[in-house]
């Protein structure tokens, strides 16, 4: 175990959440808020600890799945911490928990907060909270990876930690320009929402702040009724950049060199548009009745179903009053997911269209017994060993869930909150239903469901199996005996 | 990245077979910074070397128009075709030629096409046409002309050898110093590189050579043997050779060794592959029967054999036997190693000469690609790496006037671990003393522990 590179990498992060600290600076600057100065001095002191834990470079940079994929959680977790401080220390927040819970549900791009009136915040910290979204919405490891020189192929470890998606391919062979390129994508697209939004005359603040929730698939809103109280235009505006960042950004990638046959054949965005078009079909035509017009009903449905299947959480009405059948199929939605390696949470498409396909591969072989038979995506076959990894995963994610929802279930609440709280935490959503819908918040919850929820957020956003390995013991053993580091290979 | 831009100092290269070479080209190149694509069938393999290294892998049949699309072939500036198929790597590398403006180097081994070699690749418009077996038998062929050597490294089209020399007991080298090296020899010769324990050295005027030091001089072709007699060292050619394994490389071994005049018993399990050397070789004597029969050895002679060289494909059976020739005879022995990567276990043993061919093709194409890299006015000709990859030997042509050329050597402000070790003017290979000068038109040997150079002004501090 190369437990230097852990450090190496923990204080590079910190070093950089400094530097993203300094932002809500800026912002508390514009607006002559005193607030600022938490947040300067918590980036002084995270940067003093950044600068020291990455001061002794490692002797050796070599690095495997098991470091790759520690340093992913310990470096989320050290975010979190960090990032909840100004916070707590500020009083905004007063509980030491519902502030870590805030910047958790910030960083893994979740959005459910428990805040009961947002509007009450100052400036500075809505601004930092919905820049966590976006701080996490790629990944804080990416961005690592596409500024510091980590050299050699050990990097792909952390973007395959990081990086939602049952495999992670390259875009180029270097890992420094694939994660440039990811990022300047993720850049231009967050900055091309915020000129639409200026353009439908939404405040500078706002405007900024729904851009980076948006391209975080976050949901953090500044206003206490999130979307609602915007004109339909920016509505729209918000629905399709949450659609356009729920798509895989290989697509992206391939749309800007011109190989548009290969963007728009990829089987998972196929299925992604033809996923939300059935359930805004669906929605559309329950709602028709609860609506003032038709054009409103297509506002609101295509908003909702945007909003959940992408995970960003943003509403524009209480679809907690929908009826059941609206009210179901976004729970369905909020299942699948957005596509794997964009910024959006869930099971992903591309894992889903694998289940199916393994499903109807066995289903054959119930006929055929001696068939042989592959599952394909994109017109390639998968290999065995990601169809077993993916079944791995969703029995993993339903161990996760059930146990979770056993575990909030002590508060007392109704089966509906239960179940779509855990979903919409594990899932990175943000609303619920029922207490926890968009007019709800988490703050009713015990201090013990809100430490559940956290680590379903954790553990949704880094896809279960990095965060579960901070539970393997041997883990644990490793970093402490310094064994491992006395030998130099 | 993209088609405008390429990220600073790296080439776009495509290696499609990711076997041994492929592997070990891969290693090499990303440490010298390019942008590697590879492409194999194997998804395994290409996964297995992708978490390895920083470089994207497909999979898929590397001759495929779709495939080689998908590896980015219209911005690729290399296509390196090293499958286990001559014809696929050919083809892969016509297709490539045909779709965009890379060059190609492909490997082929097999004898009915090297023999045509020339002319497939002015055909093909090849850059470079690789075969691992052919060069391992010539770097064998070379050491068994001079038996005294372990290595045997040729430059400048032959005419200078770097020869690689463990010093025994009881040698008049011992306790000498290099400056006193001209006094005990009259051969003009430069001693480069000295590994004592595991140690590297760049010597200067005061090294002082102790027994067992392994040293590597350069000098002017057939020179070795004279300073080898200056020394009283037996360098005579051997005149007869055991090859166990008749795989591709024993045939082009024993081939060149007929040529020389030197006696060639061959011993091949495969009696099918047999009556097929028996046909290619018929100077040869073919021995049907297992290499690793201790009787059939004996039986053979191997206690009087003067030079023995394990060519099978199994790189453990290699060393063991080698082990067992120098246990039981004098002869000189030479161990192909192909695969195993145990590099400083191999050079503990006491195993004589050691040849690696996925190294001796690599060191070539790297050698190409840094010449091709670099566009200013001098280029690479030749590169070998020794000592285990820690001293490069790099054969520079000066094409151009630069600041080193035309100053004498000692009035230069070069590196530390850096020396000049021959220059060739038209041909005439000149040992440099401090006096002479490097003049447009030389080719320059450089042999340093610093890596990466591409241009001979990389020298200068």
């Amino acid at each position: 175990m190369n437990s230097s590179i852990i450090r190496y990498i923990l204080g590079n992060v910190m070093r950089m959440e400094a530097c993203f600290l300094l932002l809500p600076c800026i912002v508390s600057l514009v607006y002559g808020e005193g607030v600022g100065l938490y947040y300067l001095g918590t980036a002084i002191v995270c940067l003093a600890f950044g600068v020291v834990m990455a001061w002794k470079k490692p002797k050796n940079y070599v690095f495997y799945l098991k470091e790759g994929c520690i340093a992913t959680s310990l470096s989320w977790i050290v975010m979190s911490l960090v990032g909840c401080m100004p916070f707590w220390i500020s009083g905004e927040i007063p509980s030491f928990t519902d502030a870590m819970f805030e910047t958790v549900s910030g960083f893994t791009t979740t959005g459910a907060s428990i805040l009961t009136n947002v509007e009450a915040l100052s400036h500075t910290a809505l601004f930092w909270r919905s820049f966590t979204h976006w701080i996490g919405g790629m990944g804080v490891l990416v961005f690592l990876l596409a500024i510091i020189p980590l050299s050699g192929g050990s990097n792909i470890n952390l973007m395959r930690a990081e990086s939602p998606g049952p495999s992670v391919g390259k875009l180029v062979p270097k890992m420094k320009y694939t994660a440039r390129i990811l990022y300047i994508i993720y850049f231009g697209m967050t900055i091309l929402e915020f000129i639409f939004l200026i353009i439908g005359k939404m405040p500078v603040f706002d405007s900024i702040c729904t851009a980076v929730g948006t391209a975080g698939t976050g949901g953090f809103g500044v206003k206490n009724d999130s979307l609602g109280s915007y004109s339909p235009y920016l509505q729209w505006v918000v629905a399709i950049f949450m659609i356009l960042f729920g798509v895989n950004f290989n697509a992206y990638y391939y749309i800007i060199y011109r190989h548009f046959k290969k963007a728009f054949k990829m089987e998972e965005v196929r299925c992604y548009f033809a996923i939300i078009l059935i359930a805004t079909a669906i929605i559309f035509a329950n709602i028709l009745d609860h609506c003032v017009s038709i054009f409103d009903a297509l506002t609101k449905s295509v908003f909702q179903v945007a909003s959940l299947i992408t995970s960003t959480g943003f509403s524009s009405t209480d679809f907690n009053l929908w009826p059941q059948i609206c009210r179901t199929v976004l729970v369905l939605i909020m299942f699948i997911g957005a596509c794997a390696g964009s910024t959006g949470g869930g099971i992903k498409v591309s894992r889903v269209i694998v289940l199916f396909k393994t499903m109807i591969k066995e289903l054959h072989s119930y006929i055929h017994p001696k068939s042989i038979r592959k599952v394909n995506l994109d017109g390639k076959p998968v290999e065995h060993e990601i169809v077993r990894s993916i079944n791995v995963y969703i029995v993993t994610f339903v161990i996760i869930f059930a146990s979770s929802v056993f575990m909030v279930a002590f508060d007392g609440k109704d089966l509906v909150t239960n179940f779509t709280a855990v979903l919409t935490t594990i899932n990175n959503m943000g609303p619920g239903l029922a207490e926890v819908g968009p007019a709800g918040n988490f703050s009713n919850f015990s201090v013990f469901s809100k430490f559940v929820f956290m680590f379903d957020m954790l553990a949704g956003r880094l896809e279960l199996f990095p965060l579960l390995i901070l539970f393997h013991p041997s883990a644990w053993k490793d970093l402490i005996s310094k064994r491992a580091e006395a030998r130099k290979f | 990245m993209s088609k405008q831009k390429k990220p600073a100092g790296g080439l776009n290269i495509i290696i499609v077979g990711c076997g041994k070479v492929g592997t070990t080209l891969v290693e090499q190149l990303v440490k010298e910074g390019h942008d590697i694509t590879i492409v194999d069938k194997n998804a395994k393999k290409i996964q297995e070397l992708s978490s390895l290294y920083d470089i994207m892998g497909i999979v898929g049949n590397g001759a495929s128009f779709s495939v080689q699309q998908d590896a980015g072939i219209e911005n690729a500036d290399l296509i390196i075709a090293v499958t286990e198929s001559d014809e696929l790597n050919l083809l892969c590398c016509t297709l490539a030629k045909r779709v965009a403006k890379c060059s190609a180097i492909a490997r082929v081994r097999t004898p009915d096409y090297s023999k045509e070699i020339v002319y497939l690749r002015e055909k093909l418009g090849l850059a470079m046409v690789i075969n691992p077996e052919l060069e391992a038998s010539r770097e064998a062929s070379r050491i068994l002309c001079l038996p005294t050597a372990l290595e045997v490294n040729t430059f400048a089209n032959g005419q200078a050898e770097l020869i690689k020399y463990k010093i025994p007991e009881g040698n008049p080298l011992v306790g000498t110093t290099i400056a006193e090296l001209s006094r005990k020899t009259a051969t003009s010769l430069l001693i480069c590189v000295v590994e004592r324990e595991g140690e590297i050295y760049i010597p200067s005027g005061d090294f002082t050579m102790k027994k067992n030091d392994v040293i590597s001089f350069c000098t002017q072709r057939n020179f070795s043997r004279t300073f080898f007699e200056d020394l009283s060292v037996k360098t005579n050619q051997v005149k007869n050779t055991m090859i166990i394994g008749g795989g591709k490389a024993a045939y082009y071994l024993a081939k060149r060794l007929i040529g020389m005049g030197i006696n060639v018993k061959i011993i091949e399990n495969d009696r099918q592959r047999c009556e097929d050397l028996s046909v290619l070789l018929p100077k040869a004597i073919i021995i049907n029967g297992d290499g690793t029969d201790e009787e059939l050895l004996r039986e053979e002679g191997i206690e009087y054999a003067e030079s023995f060289v394990a060519l099978t494909g199994i790189d453990e059976e290699n060393i063991l036997l080698t082990l067992h020739a120098r246990q039981v005879s004098n002869a000189k022995t030479i161990t192909k190693i192909n695969r195993i990567n145990f590099k400083d276990v191999i050079s503990r043993l006491d195993l004589g000469s050691v040849v690696y061919p996925r190294y001796i093709t690599s060191e070539a194409i790297i050698a190409y690609v840094r010449a091709k890299n670099e566009s200013g006015d001098s280029n690479i000709e030749t590169l070998y790496h020794l000592f285990d990859h820690r001293v490069e030997a790099i054969e520079f042509k000066v094409d151009q006037e630069s600041e080193v050329t035309g100053t004498p050597l000692q009035a230069l402000d070069l590196k530390r671990h850096l020396l000049v070790a021959f220059i060739n003017r038209n041909g005439k290979i000149i040992i440099p003393s401090g006096q002479d000068t490097i003049e447009r038109g030389d080719t320059v040997m450089v042999v340093t522990t610093h890596t990466g150079f591409n241009d001979i002004t990389d020298i200068l501090k």
